[in-house]
C-alpha cells in the first residue's frame, strides 16, 4: 500500500520537484564532521546572482520571499554539496550564461542590469530549457522510479532548488503553506477555502 | 551451552513478535535471537515528526552513498533518510543471483524488523485461496483451509488492531474491525461509479493496522502521516509497540540483539534440533543456545538461509529437508500494473490531515471456479487511492515564475487517483533460494543465491490488470487516464514467501499443517517462507495467524512434555 509520501513523491518526480529540507549531507553521510559549512565554490557575485535569482523566482509579497526564507543557503549547500560534477558544471554555466544574456542585450553584467532586464534573462534561460527532452520516462511515469535526470537545463535546476528549499524552510511551510504536523483526524471532503493554503510536509 | 530457555525464536519481526508474545504468555521461558541492532521504541524514533526543514538535503537520494551502501534498497519507496537508520545496509549482506534473474531483497536491520516498515495492509484470505493449489494443481495443497485460521485471524486482529469496513464478501472475509478511515471525496465517487458500472466489483477502504481507537496503552492514530518514521504512541501495530511489550510483561522473554543465527544443530537420536549457533554481530563471539522448542522467525529467505546452512550427516541438503523441496516454491507478488487518472471535478475540496492508509478493490477474476473468466488462473486486487496533486513538486516544472507562479502554487490543486495491482505469482518448484558456498558474507556464512522469475501466467495477469484498471478509471468520469505494465523485479513488493512450504505429505513439503518440520517436530517455521501459495492479498496477516496458531500447538506439547 502506498503512503501519502509515496504519493507525493510519485507527483513529486512526475513533475520533476522533489521535497527538501535544509542540512548536511556529508555529516549525513558519514563523510565529514564539519559538513555545516559548505565549501565556498562561489564567487561573491555568484552568490549575490543564486539570491537576486531566488528571489525573481520566490519574490516577497503578503508573504516572505525566497532570500527571508533562507532559500539562497539551502540552493549554495545543495550545488556544492549535492550535485554531481555534471550538475555543477550546468549550474556555473546557466549563471554565466545569464550575464552573457545580459551583455548582449544590455551591456551590462546580470548584477549590473534593472530588475526587468533580470526578468528577461531568467525568461530566455525558461526558453531555453522549454525544449529540453528528458531521457527518463516523464510526467507521471518519472514519479515512479527514484532516477534523477543530472541533464536537465539550468532554469529546472535552479527552479526546482528554489522551490523546494521555500517550501520546505520554515517560513515557507508556516506562512506560506499551512503546517499542521499532529492533525489529530482525517476528513477527505474539506473546504479548500478553510485554509486558503496548501498542507505543508 | 546455555540451556535455560524453553523456546528459541529467531528474529523479532512480524512473526517472531507474534511467537514470542504466545509462548511466554502460555508460560515458556524465551530467548529472541535477533541480527539488527537494538532499537527502543519512541526514544530510537529519531526522525519521528521531523520537520521538512531539518530533513538533510530536504529527502534527496545521498547518490554516492546509496550507490555503494545501499543499492537495493535505497531502490524501496520507503527507503530515505528518514528512515535509513532502520534498513539493511547492502554492502554488508551481499546475495548472488542467477544470471537475468534479478532479485530485491529487502530487509531491516534493527529490532522490530520490518514491521516498522510495513505498509500495514492487513486482510484475511478465504478458502478461494487455500484451495487454490489444489485445484488448479500449481504447487502442493495447503494442509489447512480457512476454518482452521479464522478463530486465529481473530485472535491476531483483537490484539494488533484493525481498522476498516465490513463488506460481506465471501472471497474477503471482514476482519474483527475499529471503525474505518474515510474515503475521501474522489474516492466516494470512483466507488460510487465503478460499482455500478461493473456489477461485481467493489471498492472499499483499505484495512489497516492503524489504530482509529485507542487499543489498551496504545493511542488511535493522530494522522502525521508517516509511519514508518516509527510511532511512539504505539498507533500502528509493530512487534515494538505491542507483541514485545506483552512478552516482556511476562518477565519471561529474553532479547538478544547483533545475534545473527548461523545455523541449527541436529541431534539424529532425539530427531530434534539440539542447538542454535549465534555470531555475535559486533564483536564475533560464537555461541550456542539449546531449547526445547525452535521458532524460526527470521523472514522467507532469512529463515531459508538457517536451513539450508543447518547440514548434517542425516540432512546433507539442509535441515528437514527429507523432500528436496526446501528453497523452492519461492513467490512474491507482481506490482507492475498501474492505472491513473485526473479528477477536477472537487477542485475546491481538499483534505484534513494524512490518512496513512488508501482504497483497496478486492479480486473479481476468477472468483467462480465453475466459470473462470481469465486468460490465466488466480487473480489480483488493487491499491492505491485518490491524492492530492500538491504544490511545491505539481508546479516546480510548471512555467513561470515571480509573484504569479507563487500565488498558482496557492490554488486549490487537482486531485490524482492511483491504483497499482497486487498479482499472484504461481508456486514454481524451480523458483529457488539456494546457498552460494564459494561466496560467504562477512560471518562467514554462504550467501544466498536467487532464482526467482515470473512467468506467462503473471504477465498475462500484469496485462489484465493495466486494462480493466484504465476501464474502471474511465468509467469513474476520471481526466487524462492511463494505464502501464512496468517491469517488475521479485522482491519488490516485499511479499517474498514460501520456500518451506506447509503440506500434507512430508516427500513433497517441508512443514506439516501446523507449521511444524515433517522431519524435525522440535522446530516450527512461522514466517513467509511457510506460505504454500501467495494468494492476492498483503500477507502479513496470515503469518501473524499461523504462527499464534503453531505457537499454540506448540505450547500444548511442551505442557505435555511431548517436545
Amino acid at each position: 500500500m502506498m503512503n501519502r509520501r509515496d504519493l507525493l513523491l510519485m507527483g513529486a518526480s512526475a513533475m520533476g520537484g522533489v521535497l527538501i529540507g535544509t542540512p548536511t549531507l556529508r555529516a549525513m553521510a558519514g563523510e565529514s564532521p564539519s559538513a555545516s559549512a559548505s565549501r565556498a565554490i562561489f564567487s561573491s557575485a555568484q552568490s549575490q546572482m543564486i539570491s537576486a535569482l531566488a528571489e525573481l523566482i520566490i519574490p516577497t509579497t503578503d508573504t516572505p520571499g525566497a532570500i527571508a526564507a533562507g532559500t539562497p543557503a539551502f540552493i549554495e549547500m545543495m550545488a556544492t554539496d549535492w550535485y554531481t560534477d555534471t550538475e555543477r558544471k550546468i549550474f556555473f554555466e546557466g549563471l554565466a550564461g545569464l550575464d552573457a544574456f545580459c551583455r548582449a542585450s544590455f551591456g551590462k553584467d546580470f548584477l549590473a542590469v534593472s530588475e526587468e532586464q533580470r526578468v528577461a534573462a531568467l525568461t530566455d534561460a525558461e526558453k531555453q530549457a522549454a525544449s529540453y527532452v528528458s531521457p527518463l520516462p516523464g510526467g507521471f511515469l518519472a514519479g515512479m522510479s527514484k532516477l534523477i535526470d543530472e541533464n536537465t537545463p539550468f532554469f529546472a535546476k535552479i527552479k526546482e532548488l528554489t522551490v523546494i528549499g521555500y517550501y520546505s524552510s520554515e517560513v515557507g511551510a508556516k506562512q506560506e503553506m499551512a503546517y499542521n504536523p499532529m492533525p489529530m483526524r482525517y476528513e477527505g471532503d474539506y473546504d479548500y477555502a478553510k485554509t486558503g493554503r496548501r498542507w505543508s510536509y | 551451552m546455555n540451556t535455560d530457555f524453553d523456546a528459541i525464536v529467531v528474529g523479532s519481526g512480524v512473526t517472531g513478535g507474534w511467537a514470542a508474545k504466545e509462548l511466554t504468555e502460555k508460560g515458556l521461558k524465551v530467548l529472541m535471537l535477533e541480527r539488527g541492532r537494538p532499537l527502543t521504541h519512541g526514544k530510537d524514533y529519531v526522525t519521528e515528526h521531523m520537520p521538512p526543514w531539518e530533513i538533510p538535503v530536504g529527502g534527496k537520494p545521498l547518490r554516492e552513498l546509496y550507490a555503494r551502501d545501499y543499492a537495493v534498497q535505497s531502490k524501496n519507496f520507503a527507503f530515505d533518510e528518514t528512515t535509513r537508520h532502520f534498513w539493511a545496509k547492502d554492502s554488508d549482506q551481499p546475495y548472488a543471483q542467477a544470471p537475468d534473474a534479478p532479485f530485491n531483497w529487502l530487509r531491516a536491520d534493527v529490532v522490530g524488523g520490518k514491521s516498522l516498515l510495513w505498509s500495514r495492509q492487513v486482510y484475511r484470505w478465504s478458502d478461494l485461496d487455500f484451495e487454490a493449489n489444489k485445484r488448479d494443481g500449481h504447487g502442493v495443497d495447503w494442509p489447512i483451509r480457512y476454518a482452521d485460521l479464522e478463530p486465529w485471524y481473530a485472535h491476531v486482529e483483537r490484539f494488533i488492531g484493525v481498522s476498516g469496513q465490513a463488506e460481506n464478501l465471501l472471497h474477503l472475509p471482514d476482519s474483527v474491525f475499529q471503525p474505518p478511515m474515510q474515503m475521501n471525496v474522489v474516492e466516494k465517487a470512483v466507488k460510487q461509479r465503478i460499482e455500478a458500472q461493473f456489477p461485481g466489483r467493489h471498492m472499499t477502504i483499505g484495512r489497516t493496522a492503524n489504530l482509529t481507537e485507542a487499543l489498551g496503552d496504545r493511542a488511535a492514530c493522530h494522522y502525521c502521516g508517516v509511519c514508518q518514521r516509527g510511532c511512539s504512541p504505539g498507533a500502528y501495530f509493530s512487534s515494538l509497540s505491542s507483541t514485545l511489550p506483552a512478552a516482556n510483561k511476562t518477565g519471561r522473554l529474553t532479547l538478544r540483539a547483533n545475534s545473527v543465527v548461523q545455523g541449527l544443530d541436529y541431534d539424529p537420536e532425539g530427531k530434534r534440533v539440539s542447538g542454535v549457533r549465534v555470531i555475535d554481530t559486533v564483536t564475533g563471539e560464537r555461541t550456542r543456545f539449546a531449547s526445547k522448542l525452535v521458532f524460526l522467525c527470521a523472514s522467507t529467505v532469512g529463515s531459508l538461509q538457517v536451513l539450508l546452512n543447518s547440514r548434517s550427516e542425516s540432512f546433507p541438503n539442509g535441515l528437514a529437508n527429507t523432500s528436496g523441496t526446501l528453497g523452492g516454491y519461492v513467490m512474491d507478488h507482481v506490482n507492475g500494473a498501474f492505472a491513473m487518472g485526473i479528477s477536477t471535478e472537487f477542485m475546491g475540496k481538499y483534505y484534513y490531515g494524512y490518512r496513512p492508509n488508501g482504497i483497496y478493490i478486492p479480486r473479481f477474476r476468477n472468483l467462480d471456479p465453475a466459470r473462470p473468466d481469465g486468460e490465466f488462473v488466480r487473480g489480483y486486487g488493487y491499491q492505491g487511492g485518490a491524492m492530492s496533486l500538491e504544490g511545491a513538486r505539481f508546479v516546480a516544472t510548471q512555467s513561470g515564475f515571480g509573484a504569479g507562479f507563487k500565488q498558482a502554487m496557492r490554488q486549490p490543486p487537482p486531485w490524482m487517483f492511483f491504483i497499482a495491482a497486487f498479482t499472484e505469482c504461481l508456486p514454481y518448484k524451480d523458483n529457488r533460494v539456494t546457498l552460494e558456498q564459494k561466496l560467504a558474507d562477512r560471518h562467514g556464512i554462504p550467501q544466498v543465491r536467487f532464482d526467482v522469475r515470473f512467468r506467462e501466467n503473471e504477465a498475462k495477469m500484469l496485462t489484465d490488470a493495466a486494462k480493466q484498471g484504465e476501464d474502471m478509471l474511465k468509467a469513474a468520469g476520471l481526466q487524462h487516464v492511463m494505464s502501464a505494465v512496468k517491469s517488475s523485479v521479485p522482491g519488490d513488493a516485499i511479499h517474498e514467501m514460501g520456500g518451506a512450504c506447509m503440506g500434507r505429505d512430508p516427500k513433497t513439503s517441508v512443514l506439516n499443517g501446523w507449521n511444524q518440520a515433517h522431519d524435525v517436530p522440535n522446530l516450527y517455521v512461522t514466517d513467509g517462507s511457510s506460505m504454500s501459495s501467495c494468494g492476492v492479498v498483503n500477507p502479513s496477516l496470515t503469518f501473524m495467524a499461523l504462527t499464534a496458531r503453531a505457537a499454540d500447538h506448540a505450547a500444548a506439547r511442551w505442557r505435555e512434555g511431548t517436545v
